[in-house]
């Protein structure tokens, strides 16, 4: 069973354009799932519609089979979902520990210590650590809050090669070893080629570009 | 979220402490303001106190039915026949709320046995008398209330004397009497065979009022014999007292006083018989220079408070736009909006609860100055405060029928008080502020926490 449902999904911004016209997707657990397209195809809008961010214009968004407008957009960021964004979204004032520790269902340092920071960085005032760090608590306080499902916009898209490479590496591990449901919006092929699907959004529609057996098959 | 607002206060030092200067700052100014008011306004009472007002029960002489006629040889004879005023009653009036004291006068006339009057103007031969007022507190009878006599010597009469009277200074010289000294006095009135009474010099005072050039021995007011009501009991040989002309009840105050008239109205006594008079003239005189010092101390306090409302909702304002960003962070990772709006509130608050305890010491600094400042500007505002003769003849109070006029030299506010800034009022600062802080932080983060989290974090990237 899916774990996310798309039903019929279309969204108009305030100024009534179109952007998302009657989306169909499917997404389920232990898979890394990878939307591509141009910039302004509505990517970003996507992965906020799927998180409960905003609410769609019409369609349906199922979390196990659920309307999620009908269970609430609160209550399915607050259960279901965490996200990763491109410039982290940090709270400033915090320290990483404390960062993690806002959606922690558990210690956050073994997690923070997995992703490669100290005890020390751990305990640093979060704008002191560098971008690729920043962007591994922004992923500690996703995987410590139990979300099943993780939504990532162009996570990578601020880091150096290595560094993107690593946090790559991270998000494949939680959805295949964890049993996540990972999307990620991106611009990087690169990116998109680890996904175990790989959509493409354009004019508004989406259409499975790929997955992991087509990968496997080149 | 406790954690997260007292995380934030410790950590964002810079914007705490301009928060910090600004509460402590408006809560000095209103705390100081608080007290200025709360001693203005214990000002007023006291001059209201201290002017005083009173309602007099009395006799209704104007009522026919309470005369009787009567055909004698040479005329007809007229007697007042109705129901006189009793202890009993005046115990009833006391028991209204808001009166104070009492002071019941009773009336008399009588020739001096053994001292002699200071002589008036004399139509005939006619052995010198002079009219004679009992009260049962010369502290209130309305020569000393109004300035016009003033007790120099000895002390003045009260209910549990016994034979005793107040001379004035003039009648002493005359006859060389002193405190202690004894007189004797009896009844002038046709019917004769009046006792002769002594009575004992326990006070001394002077006519400090303009008594005109042309008075009967009767009518000057040196020869004014102040005594207690056993003593004139004596003296015109009546069973019980009489309170010939009326009993004055004193107001705690004068403010109050047509809502206790009101109320002495409703007693169970004989209407038929009595009247109530209520005599507001001093207050009604000062009410206005009172009113205008509270009005401009209010007024300043009201701007005051606005003003600090004002730019207090303006600060948490731009600052909770400021955490627009942290807002839609909290929003996305699923932090309910109830919870960060209270958080903003615990921060503020905190920071509040500092500031409100230090401005109790800035404000005891500067309230007392502040408030001479004040005070001395309004008593220069104020105008020369007089109160003039009736000229319509409604209001004689002397028992000769005279006006006696006021001493209006203690009728001013005061142009310096002493102000305290209490806890009480502290409390107060403390219960506004909290509710202040609380809905200008609610207020500011309305529209932060109505956007979608969506539109704030795709703004902020």
């Amino acid at each position: 069973m899916s774990i996310l449902e798309v039903r019929g999904l279309q969204y108009s911004y305030e100024n009534k354009k179109r952007v998302l016209r009657g989306i169909n997707a499917k997404m389920e657990h232990g898979k890394m799932y990878a939307i591509l397209g141009p910039s302004g195809c509505g990517k970003t809008t996507l992965l906020s519609l799927l998180g409960g961010l905003d609410s769609p214009s019409s369609g349906q968004i199922l979390y196990q089979g659920e309307d999620i407008v009908k269970t609430g957009l609160a209550d399915h960021r607050r259960s279901h979902v965490a996200f990763i964004f491109q410039n982290y979204n940090l709270i400033d004032y915090l320290t990483p520990m404390e960062n993690v520790a806002l959606t922690a269902k558990q210690p956050p340092l073994p997690i923070l210590e997995q992703l490669g920071l100290t005890a020390e960085e751990a305990k640093r005032n979060v704008l002191k650590l560098s971008g690729g760090q920043q962007q591994r608590v922004a992923i500690a306080r996703a995987l410590a809050s139990d979300a099943q499902v993780i939504l990532a916009d162009e996570p990578t898209g601020n880091l150096d090669e290595d560094t993107a490479a690593e946090i790559t590496s991270i998000l494949k591990k939680s959805a295949h070893k964890s049993g996540k449901c990972v999307v990620i919006v991106t611009h990087s092929n690169e990116l998109a080629k680890e996904a175990d699907v790989i959509f493409q959004l354009r004019k508004g529609e989406l259409q499975i570009a790929g997955s992991s057996n087509i990968n496997s098959r080149n | 979220m406790l954690k997260r607002a007292f995380f934030y206060t410790t950590r964002k030092k810079g914007k705490m402490l301009i928060l910090l200067l600004t509460l402590f700052v408006i809560s000095t100014f209103v705390l100081t303001g608080l007290s200025i008011l709360a001693a203005a306004d214990q000002s007023a009472l006291s001059l209201r106190q201290s002017v005083g007002g009173s309602i007099k029960l009395e006799r209704d002489m104007d009522n026919s039915q309470n005369w009787t006629y009567q055909q004698g040889i040479g005329g007809v004879l007229v007697d007042y026949t109705g129901t006189p005023i009793t202890d009993a009653d005046i115990e009833k009036v006391m028991s209204v709320k808001g009166i104070r004291d009492y002071n019941g006068i009773g009336f008399g006339s009588v020739f001096a046995t053994d001292f002699s009057f200071i002589p008036g103007i004399s139509f005939g031969q006619v052995r010198d008398y002079s009219a004679l007022p009992s009260v049962s507190n010369s502290e209130y009878f309305n020569y000393f209330r109004r300035g016009a006599f003033k007790l120099v010597e000895g002390r003045h009469i009260t209910p549990e004397d016994d034979h005793a009277v107040l001379i004035s200074t003039a009648l002493a010289e005359r006859n060389g009497l002193k405190l202690g000294d004894t007189i004797t006095v009896q009844c002038c009135y046709d019917a004769g065979g009046y006792p002769n009474v002594l009575l004992k010099i326990v006070g001394i005072y002077d006519v400090t009022m303009d008594d005109g050039q042309f008075n009967t021995t009767s009518t000057d007011k040196r020869n004014r014999l102040i005594i207690d009501h056993n003593a004139m009991q004596e003296i015109m040989v009546h069973d019980v007292i009489q309170y010939d002309n009326g009993v004055e009840f004193f107001v705690d105050d004068p403010r109050d006083i047509d809502k206790i008239a009101a109320q002495i109205q409703k007693l169970d006594l004989d209407w038929s018989c009595f009247k109530l008079t209520v005599d507001n003239t001093a207050y009604e005189a000062v009410a206005s220079s009172l009113t205008a010092m509270q009005n401009m101390v209010t007024g300043l306090i009201i701007g005051i408070v606005i003003v600090s409302i004002g730019i207090l909702a303006l600060i948490l304002n731009m600052w909770i736009k400021q955490r627009t960003h942290e807002t839609g962070i909290l929003l996305a990772i699923g932090v309910s909006k109830v919870k960060i709006v209270t958080q903003y509130i615990l921060e503020t608050l905190m920071i509040a609860v500092i500031a409100f305890g230090l401005s109790y010491f800035s404000s005891g600094a500067i309230a007392q100055r502040a408030c001479n400042l004040l005070f001395s500007q309004a008593a220069e505002t104020q105008p020369v405060l007089e109160i003039e003769t009736p000229d319509d003849g409604t209001e004689y109070l002397d028992i000769t029928g005279q006006y006696i006029p006021y001493d209006t030299s203690n009728m001013v506010a005061p142009d310096s008080i002493e102000v305290h800034v209490t806890v009480e009022q502290l409390l107060w600062v403390y219960l506004l502020g909290i509710v202040l802080c609380t809905a200008a932080v609610t207020l500011a983060s309305l529209p932060v926490v109505k956007m979608k989290p969506k539109n704030i974090l795709s703004k902020m990237s």
